[in-house]
């Protein structure tokens, strides 16, 4: 049995290493294409069509197609079937996207076995990376953005802080780094606070955080109906008034501003990329994708499926568009270049995405809409999570 | 436990009860009247929200106009269901009902999808219901004192038009033994279509009032069943007042667990109901089967 | 004595030749090879549609022949993943071993959560189940050492089936591990429904106080009924679990629950046979439409259950013996009827 296996594997192969030298690289994107995230999906759609438009269909003489399939949700079977579909069905020599945790995990697995390079869009629990060796990132890890923000808030004189995190994966990251850091610098944390994540009603812990009044409240949120739900309630509860700081991370994505905006106003956030990032490459991105989807938004999203496509670009063309999993990977580490949301690179040792974090507060720009502006910039901040997890 | 401490969670918790008490009295009365278990019931209220955040802008009317028709259309719809499609499954086994409306449930998340959009909508509220009431040892949001004082007028209008009225006695004649009724000349049909329709009308004004806990998304309908369910097993079924003590039992207990042990508020939900259910299968008011 | 049998064929005596008796068990097999041989590259898919029929069956057990109304099966199929994926870390990696404790775990929890339930009947069982897998989906959550929270339980390694078949990405040992236990599992349940336990199961669905009239002790023979549920819900939990190397909590979820509900009714909720053909239709209409167009799946699938239950209530089973019935009157003389 296992010679027939053997065989056949063999013979696949064979043929997608023909299918590649007639020139068409296929990457599969498994992606959030409907259901309550579907406009992660559209935005990483549009972004990749955008990085088309303005750098070409080919890499190195290689025409490169980019094929969607949808995963909706938190269904690790299912994303391993669709990996599996997409390698072995549709001779994809790279895999792309995945939102959630779980679903990357079951097919790190695979990769680890087939040997294709995976470029997670989003995915942003520090140790994922840890799980194969062919697994890269291009979007951020909590840790990464939470000790930028506990060095800030350490700048402006915070004394003592309360953190209010979503009570999973990334919201427990972020608690971990930023408290360490802050704590490290001098600070105080006064109370740890973790949210269910299915909490819509933030009230009777805004409430809380009032009673121990703290200089700064740094919190994470999953974004959609909860991160609006927070936000409202800090502002209900009196905690803007009442002079506590609201440190975050991505409560003000684009998407949020778009929906909450006036809630939003003078919010700190310590995050990647910014829409309004003062670069040509990220006005010729935003205009691009603004081109090809008019409906998607120009979120963090737009950046990390832009740059994950550029690896996948690098690694086609290092590989010359042969199957070759530890080449492309090798080629992959240690790359640097820079993104619509300033300069980036992939760390040679840990293939962690090494990137600036900066500090931005939500103002209203000349047309009156609500942008997040930086201010401050934190140059080539690593993912302090796989850092402290090694110092153990 | 501070006095501080226990008036919030009284607050808050009231508040909550009040929002899930809307929305599910409708659906305690229906499965009390026509013991059809209405599992897209969420739909309604989800219905009711986003309409209520899309009218005014749309059509140019005042906010307050908006949620008037947002709630009538909400009726209107459910009268069309229930007479087209309901009406078939009266005689049916409970689990074929239940099913028909998890397909209606999928549906409709489906249509708002495609009408709404998926994302979180928010509904604009009249600017007289913005701002916050300081009540001395804490703030709390001008429109949560509304809802609050929009359920206990739901209750107080429910009670007085239902329970005491001429309307009601048909109501529960039709409920107590639909043949005798039927037969004394009480129109079955009109009080099935007009219970539906009220209910349906009460579930949207309860999405539209708990907005800003409860947000407008197409995932709403499914995301809250199991909570709806749970006020109206708990409460027993087709009782004004059983709805209304369910609804405080659990919002406070939530609540007061979202206070203290945030991680186990669902639990503490869902376990207060077995212990509920348990002790009395018939839900605290309900009649025995 | 006639008033106790249920108004429907019995099962036909043990004179029958054996392969007539499987003939259920063979379709089955043979349908699995041919779906391997003409889908080779959809072995993800089809392995997904064999542990999803598993599950399937087990509700079909508890719902479709006991009438117990659950809709908190997912409770058991989760338990047993988690069961599968501990057992992979800590104990052994063996597949087989993982399967059955897997079913173990589910048959333990049904057995708990049935004991204090199944006093219960119609909409407050309903009510409890769902409030007892939601429970549990909580208690798991909050258990972040042991269940890995919401990221899930992952990183075990499954060894090779029987020390021979390696678990690769190409899905081969997968596909044939989860077809093997699914024609396995089909043959067991199939037996025990059309035993006397079965038949009883039946008459209490029927007609509980006619059973408990005759001496009949409807509580614990419920409780036997979803005990045996839970251990087959939880054998496809813990393949599911081996199969994608990840146990996670959407597993517990409620609408795990009513997605699989929705399979039995589609297919035929009092034929096992129409579990697995449920099941097969459900996830080949949204491994389709999700292809095509991923927001419409909802509405598909929604209309699809309320035109079966009006249309079809025997579900596509039924439209399958039509078929059947209509070929054989086409092909030859009128049969034994």
């Amino acid at each position: 049995m296992t010679l027939k296996l053997m065989a056949a594997m063999a013979v696949s192969l064979a043929t997608f290493a023909f299918q590649s030298r007639a020139d068409v690289i296929k990457v599969g994107v498994i992606a959030p294409m409907s259901g309550p995230f579907s406009a992660v999906g559209q935005t990483w759609e549009g972004a990749t069509k955008a990085y088309q438009k303005l750098n070409g269909t080919t890499a190195g003489g290689h025409t490169i197609e980019v094929i969607y399939r949808d995963l909706p949700e938190i269904n690790p079977a299912q994303a391993k079937a669709l990996a599996q579909e997409l390698i072995i069905k549709e001779g994809a020599q790279y895999i792309a996207g995945l939102y959630f945790t779980p679903d990357t995990l079951a097919v790190a697995a695979l990769a680890q076995e087939a040997k294709v390079p995976v470029v997670i869009f989003n995915a942003s629990t520090s140790s994922l990376l840890e799980k194969s060796d062919y697994l890269l990132r291009t979007s951020y890890t909590l840790p990464q953005m939470a000790v930028p923000v506990a060095k800030y808030a350490l700048e402006k004189n915070v004394k003592n802080v309360v953190s209010l995190v979503s009570d999973f994966g990334p919201g427990l990251d972020a608690e971990k780094a930023f408290n360490t850091a802050f704590v490290a610098g001098g600070g105080k944390v006064l109370e740890a606070i973790r949210a269910p994540l299915k909490t819509t009603d933030f009230g009777p812990l805004m409430q809380r955080v009032k009673a121990l009044k703290p200089d700064a409240l740094y919190v994470f949120g999953p974004g959609g109906p909860a991160t609006y739900a927070m936000v409202k309630a800090y502002n209900e509860a009196g905690l803007r008034a009442a002079g506590v700081r609201f440190l975050g991370t991505g409560e003000t994505d684009e998407d949020q501003l778009r929906a909450i905006g006036p809630e939003l106003l003078g919010i700190e956030t310590g995050m990647f990329y910014s829409a309004t990032h003062n670069s040509p490459l990220n006005k010729a991105a935003v205009n691009a994708l603004t081109e090809v989807t008019p409906k998607a938004i120009p979120t963090v999203q737009l950046a990390n499926a832009f740059d994950g496509l550029h690896v996948i670009y690098h690694m086609v063309k290092a590989t010359d568009g042969k199957r070759d999993g530890p080449k492309a990977m090798a080629a992959a580490k240690g790359f640097s270049w820079e993104s619509p949301r300033g300069p980036v690179k992939i760390d040679p040792a840990s293939r962690e995405f090494v990137q600036n974090v900066y500090m931005r507060v939500v103002e209203k720009d000349a047309a009156g809409r609500f942008v997040n502006r930086e201010f401050r910039t934190f140059e080539m901040q690593p993912d302090y999570g796989r850092i402290q997890n090694a110092t153990k | 436990m501070s006095v501080a401490l226990l008036s919030s969670i009284l607050v808050d918790g009231i508040t909550y009860a009040m929002i899930l008490f809307m929305i599910t009295v409708g659906l305690s009365m229906t499965m009390g009247l026509m013991r059809v278990v209405n599992l897209a019931h969420g739909a309604f209220a989800m219905l009711g929200g986003f309409l209520a955040a899309s009218i005014p802008q749309r059509l140019g009317v005042p906010i307050g106009l908006g949620f008037v028709l947002a709630i009538a259309i909400v009726a209107l719809v459910a009268v069309l269901f229930e007479r087209i499609l309901l009406r078939r499954f009266y005689r049916r086994d409970d689990l074929d009902q239940m099913l028909v409306t998890i397909g209606l449930m999928f549906v409709a998340t489906a249509a708002v999808n495609l009408m709404f959009g998926s994302s979180v909508t928010s509904v604009a509220l009249p600017e007289a219901f913005g701002g916050s009431v300081d009540l001395g040892f804490r703030s709390i949001p001008r429109h949560r004192l509304i809802v609050v004082a929009c359920g206990l007028a739901v209750v107080g209008v429910l009670w007085l038009s239902v329970d005491r009225s001429s309307f009601g006695i048909r109501v529960r004649a039709a409920v107590d033994n639909a043949p005798i009724a039927r037969a004394i000349g009480i129109d079955t049909t009109r009080i099935y279509a007009a219970t539906f329709a009220i209910g349906a009308a009460l579930a949207a004004l309860g999405g539209i009032a708990g907005a800003e806990m409860l947000p407008m998304e197409p995932t709403y309908a499914s995301k809250y069943l199991v909570i709806l369910l749970a006020v109206v097993a708990v409460g027993g079924n087709g009782n004004l007042f059983g709805s209304f003590f369910a609804a405080l039992l659990l919002g406070i207990v939530e609540t007061s667990m979202k206070y203290m042990v945030p991680q186990l508020a669902s639990a503490a939900f869902f376990l207060t109901m077995i212990i509920v259910l348990l002790v009395r299968p018939q839900g605290l008011f309900g009649r025995q089967a | 004595m006639s008033a106790v049998i249920p108004p429907m064929a019995m099962a036909t005596p043990a004179r029958v030749r054996p392969w007539k008796q499987l003939r259920a068990e063979i379709v089955l097999t043979l349908a699995g090879l041919l779906a391997f041989v003409v889908f080779p590259q959809d072995l993800g898919l089809l392995t997904n549609m064999a542990t999803m029929s598993i599950f399937a069956l087990s509700l079909s057990l508890v719902l479709g022949q006991a009438g117990i109304a659950t809709l908190g099966q997912a409770a058991l199929y989760g338990a047993g993943a988690y069961v599968a994926g501990w057992t992979a870390l800590y104990l052994t990696s063996d597949p087989i071993i993982g399967l059955l404790l897997g079913g173990l775990g589910g048959g333990l929890i049904a057995l708990l959560s049935g004991a204090v339930m199944l006093r219960s009947t119609k909409l407050t069982l309903v009510m409890l189940t769902i409030a007892v897998a939601q429970l549990l989906l909580e208690l798991a959550n909050w258990a972040r050492w042991l269940t890995g929270g919401d990221d899930g339980l992952a990183g075990f390694e499954v060894a090779p089936l029987f020390g021979i078949w390696e678990f690769n990405f190409m899905g081969h040992t997968g596909y044939f591990y989860a077809l093997g236990a699914l024609v396995l599992m089909f043959f067991l349940v199939r037996n025990l429904v059309e035993s006397p336990f079965g038949l009883t199961a039946r008459a209490i669905r029927q007609d509980p106080g006619r059973v408990q009239a005759l001496g009949g002790r409807v509580y614990l023979h419920l409780l036997a009924v979803y005990t045996v549920g839970g251990v087959v819900a939880g054998l496809a939990g813990a393949l599911t679990a081996q199969t994608s190397k990840v146990a996670n909590l959407f597993m517990l979820d409620f609408t795990t629950s009513a997605g699989v509900v929705v399979m039995i009714v589609l297919g035929g909720t009092r034929r096992l046979a129409g579990a697995v053909l449920g099941t097969v239709a459900y996830m080949t209409i949204h491994h389709i439409a999700s292809t095509l167009n991923p927001y419409h799946w909802l509405f598909v699938i929604g209309s699809m259950l309320i035109v079966v239950l009006i249309v079809l209530p025997e579900g596509l089973i039924g439209l399958l013996d039509r078929a059947v019935a209509y070929a054989k009157r086409l092909g030859g003389s009128g049969g034994t009827r």
